[in-house]
């Protein structure tokens, strides 16, 4: 499943991160820290199809569903 | 002298650090090379230092054109024979997110022979917070020398000063990692050091939920954004009106010891009446820019940019376009240095493009005398509504719309990263706004505003005011050289319906709009015009302007770009004198096309 389906207080561990050559989103994603192993959770969910906002570490972001997407979780993880 | 080359990720609180490195002598500069904004200022222990602060971004592959510039002048800075030490600042309560960043650079100065070292920022948050941070294996582990520091307290900076100072190159256990090697390496460090916090990310989140809450965000947004309104229309207006009176009074106290004439009239109206009213947006730019910085310090402005994120991406822009657009309902001026917080160049350039048509305040008095000509002062619906208030707020509409509209289509047309840039936005914690680096941010934005566009104001000021006093020594405009313009003009304006005067009073109004209503008023000989238009719209009635020609004046007004402060500061910002002038065109012509074709419609009734 990918982050964008995360629901509000889960979490889950990053499986990978779509990185087909030249995807620069994707990039920036492992630059900040979404890599394999990675425990991140979601915070909230803005309504109207806002960006969702997400924690990594000590860090939050804010990504939209065409970027969140691109980080795939994997489904073993108790949320 | 020695550079240092201060870097680090956004949000790291690296311009903080600076400001205390440098005592706040901040001044924006040209780095030697590129073309983009790099603060400089000597090193306040030790003068003979320079401190270069870098713009912040995450990693060396950039993901955007102005990361792309930003690391091209870390390279050129790196590449230089010069004396250098690299300080890379690193957020203590986020270290993860800077440490592939930090790993990279630390490659690339092992690589140019540069020292290299570490000052880890926001200790106090960790100290007040009760979390540890075990700086010994740090170091360890990253093989550089670590400093901790606190931009917001002040602690730890004199120890750095002084490393900075006596930095040099050393064996770096980096030299020759790969990228794949680096991002590992920083995962594990990141593992092992990074503070168990939760406690922060909890607080935060306690405070967006009420923020970023469907229904209690959206009413916390727009009480915001009100007050943010009321502070640039109320706050900086008896700072305005100051601003006024005081050139008013060094005009009326100044202007009588000038020898009568040319000189005198010049004076009074080319210098403290052009000038002048250029002058009446520095208190407003001042406003603007202490509250944006107090709204992005805080924390706030990356929560607004979220919740008008996806509604403007639908118009091809991004939720960070919103304060700078926001910021055109009031002056175009002050909404384009807004954008600056935009990281991506394409979503500058597509805020760029939609600002021009914000219907700006210069506008109003162009509006208010047509709509006093064109509508009669009657009311609807029970007396609740007047026509020329509804009329108003119908061309305000339009002007969003267009904007709007504009702004869709130009994304569709122009490169595909304006439609395809991700939406990646830490959410800064929120925290206390720093007033003092605020207030000298908005001094110096005021200052440069007034360097930079105020010289090009005083040239075009110098030639409308050349043209429209000669050959006759100002006694009749309708006999200037700006008259003959006109009248050589006026076959653009004729299919318009609108003769030379209108010509003149659009080409004087290219200095600032609202000067087309003086302009009218004087070539139609109606003094103080742009205090009271009433007479002068009687006069305008009088001389038969038609509901068709006056509509598509109005539609012309929404539409043009005819307001060179605008277009200089465009080209500034841009970095492209043909982006702005690209810009200029495209939206005369597309006004002058819009007015025509209402021109038509309304003739049909």
């Amino acid at each position: 499943m990918s982050l964008w389906s995360l629901s509000v207080g889960a979490s889950a561990s990053v499986s990978s991160v779509a990185s087909d050559s030249g995807n620069v989103a994707a990039q920036r994603l492992i630059d900040i820290g979404f890599r394999k192993g990675q425990t991140v959770s979601c915070l909230l969910q803005p309504g109207f199809g806002a960006p969702r906002v997400f924690a990594l570490g000590n860090a939050t972001y804010s990504l939209d569903k065409e970027t969140a997407d691109l980080v795939i979780l994997t489904d073993d993880r108790p949320s | 002298m020695k550079n240092v080359l201060l870097v680090g990720a956004p949000n790291s609180g690296k311009s903080a650090l600076f400001n205390r490195l440098t005592g706040l002598q901040h001044k924006v500069a040209n780095y030697p090379g590129i073309t983009i904004d790099v603060g400089s200022g000597a090193l306040r222990s030790d003068p003979r230092a320079q401190v270069w602060d870098f713009p912040g971004t995450y990693s060396l592959n950039a993901i955007s054109g102005e990361e792309e510039l930003a690391i091209d002048a870390l390279r050129s800075a790196l590449a230089d024979e010069r004396p250098a030490v690299v300080a890379m600042v690193l957020d203590a309560t986020r270290l993860e997110k800077g440490l592939t960043y930090c790993l990279q650079v630390a490659r690339e100065a092992a690589r140019s022979k540069k020292p290299f070292l570490v000052l880890l920022n926001m200790m106090d948050i960790l100290e007040h917070n009760k979390l540890v941070l075990d700086l010994d294996g740090l170091r360890a582990s990253l093989g550089v020398p670590v400093l901790p520091v606190s931009a917001r307290t002040g602690d730890g900076v004199e120890a750095a000063e002084v490393a900075l100072v006596s930095a040099s190159a050393t064996q770096s256990p980096w030299a020759d990692t790969p990228d794949a090697l680096i991002e590992g390496s920083a995962q594990q460090i990141a593992d092992r050091f990074v503070p168990q916090g939760e406690l922060l990310v909890r607080r935060q989140a306690k405070i967006d939920n009420w923020l970023l809450g469907t229904a209690s965000g959206g009413v916390a947004f727009v009480v915001i954004m009100t007050l943010f309104f009321q502070a640039i229309f109320t706050w900086s207006a008896p700072l305005m009106d100051g601003v006024e009176a005081f050139i008013l009074g060094l005009g009326a106290w100044l202007v009588p010891l000038v020898p009568e004439g040319i000189f005198a009239d010049f004076f009074e109206d080319a210098v403290f009446g052009g000038l002048g009213a250029f002058l009446v947006f520095v208190p407003q730019i001042f406003v603007l820019t202490l509250i944006i910085g107090a709204l992005e310090d805080s924390g706030y402005l990356a929560r607004a940019a979220l919740i008008c994120h996806r509604p403007l991406s639908y118009f091809g822009l991004s939720g960070k376009s919103f304060v700078p657009l926001l910021s055109g309902v009031a002056c175009a001026i002050p909404a384009i240095y807004a954008a600056r917080t935009m990281s991506s160049r394409q979503e500058r350039l597509m805020t760029y493009v939609a600002i021009p048509l914000m219907p700006c305040s210069a506008r109003l008095p162009v509006y208010a005398l047509l709509i006093t000509v064109l509508i009669p002062d009657t009311t609807a619906f029970g007396g609740l509504v007047g026509w020329q208030g509804l009329v108003m707020s119908g061309i305000y509409f339009f002007g969003i719309v267009s904007a709007l509209i504009v702004a869709a289509v130009a994304s569709r047309l122009g490169e595909s990263e304006s439609r395809k840039q991700a939406f990646i936005l830490e959410l800064p914690a929120y925290r206390t706004p720093n007033v003092w680096p605020i207030i000298h941010a908005s001094v110096n934005r005021a200052g440069h505003f007034i360097q930079k566009a105020g010289s090009i104001i005083f040239t075009v000021t110098v030639v409308v005011w050349f043209l429209g006093y000669f050959p006759n020594g100002g006694e009749d405009l309708s006999a200037s050289w700006l008259a003959t313009l006109g009248i050589w003009i006026q076959p653009i304006f004729e299919p318009l319906g609108l003769d030379w005067r209108y010509g003149v009073a659009i080409l004087a109004s290219f200095l600032a709009r609202e000067v087309f209503v003086g302009t009218l008023g004087t070539i139609f000989g109606i003094e103080n015009a742009d205090d009271d238009p009433a007479p002068l719209a009687e006069r305008i009635t009088e001389s038969g302007l038609t509901a068709a020609s006056g509509a598509a004046l109005v539609v012309f007004f929404t539409i043009a770009l005819q307001c060179v402060s605008t277009v200089a500061l465009l080209a500034r910002e841009s970095k492209s004198t043909g982006f702005a002038m690209r810009l200029l065109l495209s939206y005369l012509v597309l006004a002058w096309i819009a007015a025509f074709a209402v021109h038509g419609l309304v003739s049909l009734f």
